[in-house]
Formats: C-alpha cells, sequence, structure tokens
C-alpha cells in the first residue's frame, strides 16, 4: 500500500517537473507571462509551439531590435550595427555573453563588436536571458547572462525539405536584407543551413537628418548537421560564418573595414527518458574573430592621425553537462566547462610628419579558464519549488608574447600571469499563491575575475568620458550580493509579471583618474585605470502586463526601470533610466494591426564628473505595423509585413547611446518571407 | 649493434667537442678569445718605434655620437703588445676652427688584448674632417675617421649652453636595443673647459621627460638618468609604443636648472 502511494506520488512529480520543464521557462513576445522567473527566452524559430506569423516576423528583426525589447535588456549604441547589450546596468565582463553555451569575445578594444553582433535571427532558435547565476552558467558573472541558442536541424521533420525565404526593405537607410534557411531531414540525419545578407547606407535622424558614417553591410551564414547514432544519442556539428564590411560607427572617431567570425562547434547529446541520467551534452568549440577599424572613409580634416587597429580574438573550449533525476523530486545539473581566450590588439600610427608608430592596445593578453557549476531543482511540494547551486571557477591570466610582456612593463612592475578563484552561489524560490499567481524570489553571491581589458588594457580610448584606459594587474575581483522579489498573476483574459531587484556590490569595477599620466589618444581628458571603487548599488526592476480584453484584441506593456550608485552615492554610469515599450495588437480577419509605443523617462542621474555621462532627454515614439499571414497550398506560406517606424520622426537618442547621436527618425519597412 | 652504435654515439660526442675547442682558439685578428665578427678592422698603421697599431670598432662605419674605439698594437712578429702606453685625442677640423671631443682614455682588455676606449664625436664628417691621433708609447699615429650622421630622426649627441656659461656635451650611450615598455636608457653628460678638453660631469640632477613628439603625449613611470660616476647617468626610459621619442633633458646644478630642453632623438 505504502509503496503503491509512493509510485503515485511520484508519477505525480514527474508529470510536475515535466509540464516545468516543458513550459515554465519559457518567454516570448506573444506568452510573456507563463510564471517566468529569473529566466526568459525570446524564441526565434523555436520547434516546440511554433507561432508560424510570429517566427517569420522575428526572424526578419534584427538581433538588436529583438534584444531591445526585452525586460531589463538595455543596448549600448555606437552606430547603426552592432548594439552591445547590457542586463540591468551590467555590461561586458560582468554578463555571460555566450552562443550556444560557447564562450566568445569581441575582438575590438573599442567594443566595436559585441559577440551579439556575429549573429543573426537566422541562427537562431531562442535567445535566453537570464538575471541572475542559474544551472546553464559557463562563467562566474555577477550578473546572469544572455545565451544566444543556435537553431538545429530538426530530425523527421513533417516535411523532408522545409525552409523560408525572405526579403525586406527599410526606407530610412535603404536597408536591404535578403534571407533563406533550408532544411533536409530524414529519420537519422539533417541538415539545416541558413543565410543572411544585409546592407544599409547612412540612417537619417528626424528632419531627414543624414547622420554619416552610419552604413554597413554583412553577410552570415550557418549550417547545422544533425545526426542520430541511435535512439539516445546523437551528434551535431554547428558552423557558422559572419563577415561585416564598411560599418560605420558615427559615435567613434572610426570606422571598421572588416569584421569577421567563425564559429564552429561539435556537440554530443545524450538523452534518456527512463534512468537516473537523464541527458549529458557535451560541446568542443572554436572561434576566431577577425576585426579591423578604419579611418579611411572619414574626412581628412576629422582624423588628426591615420591608424591601423586590427584585432583578433580566438577562443576554444568545451563544456560538458548532465543532468540527474535524483528521485521524484530533485533534478540535479552537473557541468564542467574550460576555455581559453587569446586576444590580440594593436595599432599602427602614421602621422603626417615622422615615423610611424606601433603598439599593443590588449598585449596578447590570455584567459584560460576552467569552471564546476552544480546546481538543484527541488520541486519541495505542489507550492514551492526551489533551484539552487553553486559554481566556482579557476581563471589563469597570462601575457603570451615577449613584446605583450614588455608592454606590461610600461605600468606594471610585477608578473604578467596570475591565477585567481572566482565563485558564486545561488537560490531562487518559487511559492505558488493559487492557481493564478505565484511569488518567487532569491539571493546570489557572485564574484568575477576581471577582463583580459581591465588586467592588461594599454590605452584603451573610452569615446564615453573621453578617456584613456590602463588595466590593472592588481585589481580586486569584483563580487556582489544579489536579491530579487516577483509576483506573477495569470488569468484568462489578464497576465501581470513584477520583479524588484538590488544588487549591491563590492570593489565594482571602474576607472580612476591617473592625474601625472598623459593621455595617448589625441584630444583625450586624460588616463583611467581601472580600479575597484569600494562599493556600488543596483537596484530597479521590470513589469510586465498582459491583457486581452476581447479576443481579437491584445494589449501588452513591458517596463523597466533601474538606478545605480556608487560608493559615494553619484550615480553609475550605463544605467538607462524607465523605460517602457507598449503594444496593441488588432486581429481582423486574419490581418494583425500593431501599434508600439517607445518611450522612456528622462535620465538626470549622471555623474559627468567622474563618468563623464551627460543627461538624456524624455522620448516617445510610436511605431505601427500590418502584418498578414496567407496560408498557400500545403504547408506554404507567405507573411508579409508593412509598417511604419517613428512615425511622427520624433528626434531622439537613448540614455546609453554613446556620443548622444540621433536615432533613426521615420522609417518604413517591408518585408515578406515564403514558408515552404 | 648496440655497442656499435654507442661506439659511434660517443665519437660524434668526441668529434663535435673538438670542433668547439677550435672555436675557441685565438681570433686572428684581435689576438683575443673574443669571435672574428664582433670587431672590424677600421684603420691600420705603423709608428716610428714600429709597433703596428690597428683601430677597431664594434660597426662597419662609425657613426655620430657615444663609440667604442678599440686598439690593437702589435709588434712586427704579431704579438700583442700589452702594456703600452696608449692615449686617444680626437680632433674635429672645420676649416675655420678645430676642436676635439669627450671621450675614454683606452684601457687594456686582457681578455680581448686590446686597448678599448670611448670617443663621443660630436659632429658627422660632412660638418668637417675627424682625425683620431692614436699615441701609443709616445708615438703618434693619425687616423682619418668617418663619421657618418645618425639616421633620419634621431639626434644621439647635443651641446647646450648653460645659464653658467658653461657648454655641456649630453650624449646617448650605446648600445641600446630599444624595446615597447620600460628600457634601461644611460646618458653622459661633459663640460667643455676648453677646446681639447671635455671632463665629465657628475654633480647634476638630470630630468628627462620622454615625448612622442608626433602625437604631443609622453609616457608614465620613467625614472630620470641619476649620476652612477664617470659623466654616467643612469635612469630607465618607458617607450608605450615604437615610433620618433624625443627625450627631454633637464639638468640642475645645485638647485638652479643650468640647462633646459636639450634633448635627444630616437627611433626603433
Amino acid at each position: 500500500m505504502r509503496s503503491l502511494i509512493n509510485s503515485n506520488e511520484m508519477k505525480k512529480s514527474l508529470l510536475f517537473l515535466t509540464l516545468i520543464l516543458g513550459n515554465s521557462f519559457v518567454f516570448s513576445q506573444d506568452d510573456t507571462l507563463t510564471a517566468s522567473q529569473n529566466y526568459k527566452e525570446i524564441v526565434i524559430q523555436g520547434q516546440k509551439k511554433q507561432n508560424k506569423d510570429n517566427a517569420s516576423s522575428q526572424l526578419q528583426e534584427s538581433t538588436d531590435k529583438l534584444l531591445s525589447t526585452t525586460p531589463g535588456i538595455t543596448l549600448i549604441k555606437r552606430g547603426n550595427f552592432a548594439l552591445e547589450p547590457t542586463i540591468r546596468g551590467l555590461s561586458a565582463g560582468q554578463i555571460n555573453t555566450t552562443i550556444d553555451g560557447m564562450q566568445m569575445f569581441g575582438a575590438c578594444t573599442d567594443r566595436m563588436d559585441p559577440i551579439s553582433s556575429y549573429i543573426e535571427p537566422t541562427n537562431l532558435e531562442k535567445i535566453q536571458l537570464s538575471t541572475t547565476p542559474d544551472e546553464n552558467q559557463t562563467g562566474s558573472a555577477i550578473g546572469g547572462g544572455i545565451n544566444f541558442a543556435l537553431m538545429k536541424a530538426q530530425l523527421d521533420a513533417p516535411n523532408k525539405f522545409s525552409g523560408k525565404l525572405g526579403a525586406g526593405y527599410q526606407t530610412n537607410a535603404n536597408n536591404i536584407q535578403t534571407l533563406g534557411t533550408f532544411q533536409y531531414s530524414t529519420k537519422r540525419w539533417a541538415l539545416l543551413v541558413n543565410g543572411i545578407y544585409r546592407k544599409a547606407d547612412n540612417y537619417h535622424a528626424a528632419n531627414r537628418q543624414e547622420v554619416l558614417f552610419s552604413q554597413f553591410e554583412k553577410w552570415n551564414a550557418g549550417a547545422n548537421l544533425m545526426i542520430a547514432l541511435n535512439e539516445k544519442n546523437r551528434i551535431s556539428l554547428d558552423y557558422i560564418q559572419d563577415e561585416g564590411y564598411d560599418i560605420g560607427y558615427p559615435a567613434l572617431t572610426m570606422d571598421v573595414g572588416f569584421a569577421k567570425a567563425y564559429i564552429s562547434a561539435l556537440t554530443h547529446t545524450y538523452e534518456s527518458k527512463t534512468k537516473v541520467l537523464r541527458g549529458i551534452e557535451t560541446k568542443v568549440f572554436f572561434n576566431f574573430i577577425d576585426h579591423a577599424m578604419d579611418d579611411t572613409k572619414r574626412p581628412a580634416e576629422l582624423v588628426p592621425m591615420h591608424m591601423d587597429m586590427p584585432g583578433t580574438s580566438r577562443t576554444f573550449g568545451m563544456f560538458s553537462k548532465a543532468r540527474l533525476l535524483l528521485g521524484p523530486k530533485h533534478l540535479m545539473t552537473l557541468q564542467v566547462n574550460a576555455f581559453q581566450n587569446d586576444l590580440h590588439a594593436e595599432m599602427t600610427m602614421y602621422p603626417d610628419v615622422g615615423s610611424e608608430m606601433f603598439m599593443l592596445t590588449v598585449p596578447d593578453g590570455q584567459r584560460r579558464t576552467i569552471g564546476l557549476t552544480v546546481a538543484d531543482k527541488w520541486m519541495v511540494n505542489t507550492k514551492v519549488k526551489l533551484s539552487y547551486g553553486g559554481r566556482i571557477d579557476y581563471n589563469l591570466s597570462d601575457i603570451t608574447t615577449e613584446i605583450g610582456t614588455q608592454t606590461l612593463t610600461s605600468f606594471y612592475n610585477g608578473e604578467a600571469f596570475q591565477t585567481r578563484v572566482t565563485g558564486n552561489v545561488f537560490a531562487q524560490a518559487t511559492y505558488k499563491l493559487s492557481h493564478h499567481a505565484e511569488m518567487f524570489g532569491g539571493a546570489s553571491y557572485g564574484q568575477r575575475a576581471p577582463s583580459l581589458q581591465e588586467l592588461y588594457g594599454f590605452y584603451l580610448f573610452n569615446r564615453v568620458d573621453n578617456y584613456d584606459y590602463l588595466g590593472n594587474p592588481d585589481i580586486l575581483n569584483e563580487e556582489s550580493i544579489n536579491g530579487n522579489l516577483g509576483l506573477s498573476m495569470k488569468y484568462e483574459k489578464f497576465a501581470i509579471s513584477v520583479e524588484v531587484f538590488a544588487n549591491s556590490f563590492k570593489n565594482y569595477i571602474t576607472g580612476l583618474v591617473l592625474p601625472s599620466y598623459s593621455n595617448m589618444t589625441i584630444g583625450a581628458d586624460g588616463v583611467k585605470q581601472f580600479d575597484n571603487i569600494s562599493s556600488a548599488l543596483l537596484t530597479g526592476g521590470e513589469l510586465t502586463l498582459k491583457w486581452n480584453p476581447i479576443v481579437k484584441l491584445t494589449l501588452q506593456s513591458v517596463n523597466s526601470y533601474t538606478y545605480g550608485i556608487d560608493e559615494d552615492g553619484g550615480y553609475l554610469p550605463y544605467i538607462p533610466p524607465f523605460k517602457s515599450v507598449n503594444t496593441v495588437v488588432y486581429n481582423l480577419k486574419g490581418y494583425k494591426f500593431r501599434a508600439e509605443h517607445v518611450g522612456a523617462f528622462a535620465q538626470n542621474n549622471v555623474n559627468t564628473e567622474r563618468y563623464g555621462e551627460g543627461t538624456t532627454p524624455a522620448f516617445n515614439l510610436l511605431n505601427l505595423a500590418v502584418q498578414k499571414h496567407f496560408q498557400l497550398k500545403n504547408t506554404k506560406a507567405i507573411h508579409a509585413e508593412v509598417g511604419v517606424e517613428n512615425i511622427f520622426d520624433t528626434p531622439y537618442y537613448e540614455h546609453l547611446d554613446v556620443m548622444k547621436i540621433q536615432r533613426q527618425g521615420v522609417n518604413f519597412v517591408i518585408r515578406t518571407t515564403f514558408v515552404f | 649493434m648496440k655497442k656499435i652504435f654507442i661506439l659511434s654515439l660517443i665519437g660524434a660526442f668526441v668529434f663535435a667537442s673538438c670542433k668547439k675547442d677550435k672555436d675557441q682558439d685565438e681570433n686572428p685578428i684581435t689576438g683575443g678569445t673574443a669571435p672574428v665578427s664582433e670587431y672590424t678592422l677600421v684603420k691600420s698603421d705603423t709608428t716610428a718605434n714600429d709597433l703596428v697599431v690597428e683601430l677597431f670598432a664594434k660597426t662597419t662605419t662609425i657613426e655620430i655620437g657615444y663609440t667604442k674605439l678599440y686598439v690593437k698594437v702589435k709588434d712586427f712578429s704579431g704579438t700583442a703588445v700589452e702594456n703600452a702606453a696608449v692615449t686617444f685625442m680626437p680632433m674635429m677640423d672645420m676649416g675655420s676652427m678645430q676642436h676635439s671631443s669627450p671621450l675614454e682614455q683606452p684601457a687594456f682588455n686582457a681578455s680581448s688584448k686590446l686597448y678599448e676606449g670611448m670617443v663621443v664625436f660630436t659632429m658627422h664628417s660632412g660638418q668637417g674632417d675627424w682625425t683620431l691621433t692614436v699615441n701609443v708609447n709616445g708615438d703618434d699615429v693619425v687616423f682619418p675617421v668617418n663619421v657618418l650622421d645618425s639616421k633620419a630622426g634621431t639626434k644621439y649627441v647635443g651641446s647646450y649652453s648653460g645659464t653658467n656659461g658653461e657648454k655641456y656635451v649630453i650624449t646617448l650611450v650605446k648600445p641600446f636595443n630599444w624595446t615597447v615598455g620600460m628600457n634601461d636608457v644611460s646618458i653622459m653628460v661633459h663640460k667643455k673647459a676648453t677646446m681639447t678638453s671635455f671632463p665629465a660631469v657628475d654633480n647634476l640632477t638630470v630630468v628627462m621627460d620622454p615625448q612622442m613628439t608626433s602625437m604631443g603625449h609622453g609616457s608614465p613611470n620613467n625614472l630620470s638618468p641619476t649620476s652612477i660616476g664617470n659623466g654616467y647617468y643612469k635612469g630607465k626610459v618607458n617607450y608605450t609604443m615604437t615610433g620618433d621619442w624625443r627625450l627631454n633633458f633637464d639638468l640642475i646644478e645645485a638647485g638652479s636648472t643650468i640647462v633646459s630642453a636639450a634633448y635627444i632623438d630616437i627611433l626603433f
């Protein structure tokens, strides 16, 4: 009798678990409120729950646009291309940005190439955002992370041959794009290839004001080969090549001649539905970025000195992740990962009079990391779910060349080689208040090792505060204690999710002025060195609302706010003001009318003196679009969309936009996608 | 079979050892053990008392600035003379006037069997004619010396008038092997006492400020050279990049700046 109850309970728990794993961590823009806590997903071409119009329109958006409408994410803009994501006021080394769990690091010393610029929606199944450490983390960052999950070929798909072909045009920057994805699928193997080409001229801010040097051109091609070895074992091979050319950065003093990335991975997955060991995913990967800045297109009077600034970034590594079902109530994740990243950035300057000059700006730094993550999901009872775990990282940093080591002697007496141990622990709980409502909250403590730029950077120019930055091998690890609390309620026609967070830092890393140093960059205000300030505090929250007053009408509102102060109570830089994205979608006879309001409050919480930031005024924009999904024979369909962005041609820029360059004015968009 | 192998190994080893021994034989040019390639014969002449005097340098050509010079004295049978009294007297003939330059008198080095001295060539041969008079045991041998200018964009020696009425010669000490980052740097300071006497000056405080002139920036963490005796001042210079660097010097004597805006230009 006893055993019977147990087995019943077990079945229930298993069902519960499956439900949770299957559904509850899914976040998509059309389905915001399925109990998402600190983990959100933007599904682009997901196989599960695929919403056809959605998939087609998401595929045509830029990665930047998809990220910008996600709660908690704000983008740093330097041009019309390669925007850099920040999560709740944290950026760069503070967050983990990975592609399918793989580490990859931008090669540009001026942060022109966040790794999100090397992938396109055509490559992606979904974008996964976490705001706290979790079981999937592959680095001990302190502020969660973004993972770009690559689209995999689907075995045994309904159609042997399927795909999408799309084209889009935007008037503002004469922006064209064409894309395609093709899949060939059999029971034993499947191949997916995808490609996209995008090209834009200079865009125009409000009143048709041309923003010079904002053009770009790029192509991206990806392939995935999936082979089923047997029921339980699969091999997957990924390759992505992304090449951008002649990319303008109006906010910076230089543009980019080319930016190329080569991303490759071999993955083995083992899945079992019955054993304790539910699955193992093992991946080995290699990626390489080749990046070259270019100032030759700029008018000669604006270029005090011609420079060549190439950089490379090379990363290889592996991870292996096992999921263990320990009894009916525990799902444990064990992950070990290791990677090595080599950065090289150099600068050759050509003065009008005198000899050319050469220097390394990232003097051949190397980072090797090995880490272990242990996490457990515990279904305490039908109401309480707990997720907790930790990670430990062993980091080795070094400079690998003689000239690099020599360069370091310019500002540091000690050895380049150093080791650091960092780690984090986290716990998140969900409490089901009723069928409709649940509360969630948690705490985490994290540390991160400084990035190679923060350790060894050599006169890295920051356009925001107009200072050259030096690395600091003696810098301490940044630490943070993070707490979050949220409530989500979901009713038939109405759903709300609210979350607040506080992130208290110790040894927050920022730049501090070195008064006696003279700047290298012509026109800069001086030299700063990466250093720790004793403390900093980030707080804020997100609010998401969704309301379906009638079946045909959907209203949605996504709101984010962050507030950050340093140890003196002064305001931190790169902190977005309150931002709100509100959409109304109305369905009429298959036509989907969509109105979107994007607005932000003014940001007056700036510390110009210390961080060089100015204030930013508020703005409000209105975007309109009409979509129609034409179902053709069999599974064929055409998705069409026309829209107007910034319909009132409002002049505006966002707070994280470098140099306050005006954003795009009115823009007409037309896109069609053929699905087969 | 194994034995043969070992034997041949030993043989090879012995053979290699013999070869090495041969390399260490006395150098036919210098009479010392230093390798041939280290020195280049500049000129050779004979004194009145039948000694052969050979002048060597480390480079095939002689460049303006700090120049180590080596003298070999042999008798007619070719045997190195080890106890000769050897002195230098460089002279620049500019037509209208003649002057000498800072120097270090030669001293015998037993291992190279050379008399090693140093002359600061303050001008190049385009500005007049250099001669180096080598006096060996009271007899003069006069060698004309062709001094080339240093490569464009460099300046390894300079003369400056002090506020105290004295003239100072600031010389960059060679050899140097510049790299990006921290480098040892040495300069010499001499005073022009007469046209033929340039004593070394040791009592100065030197302030050095490297500047990248084409970009208008300096570099941090430099150590201004301090006196180490015999006119030498040793410090550290930080080159944050390759290219044209100007090392600016102020010479301070007893608290007052006697020479300012002196400079050495380097390029690498």
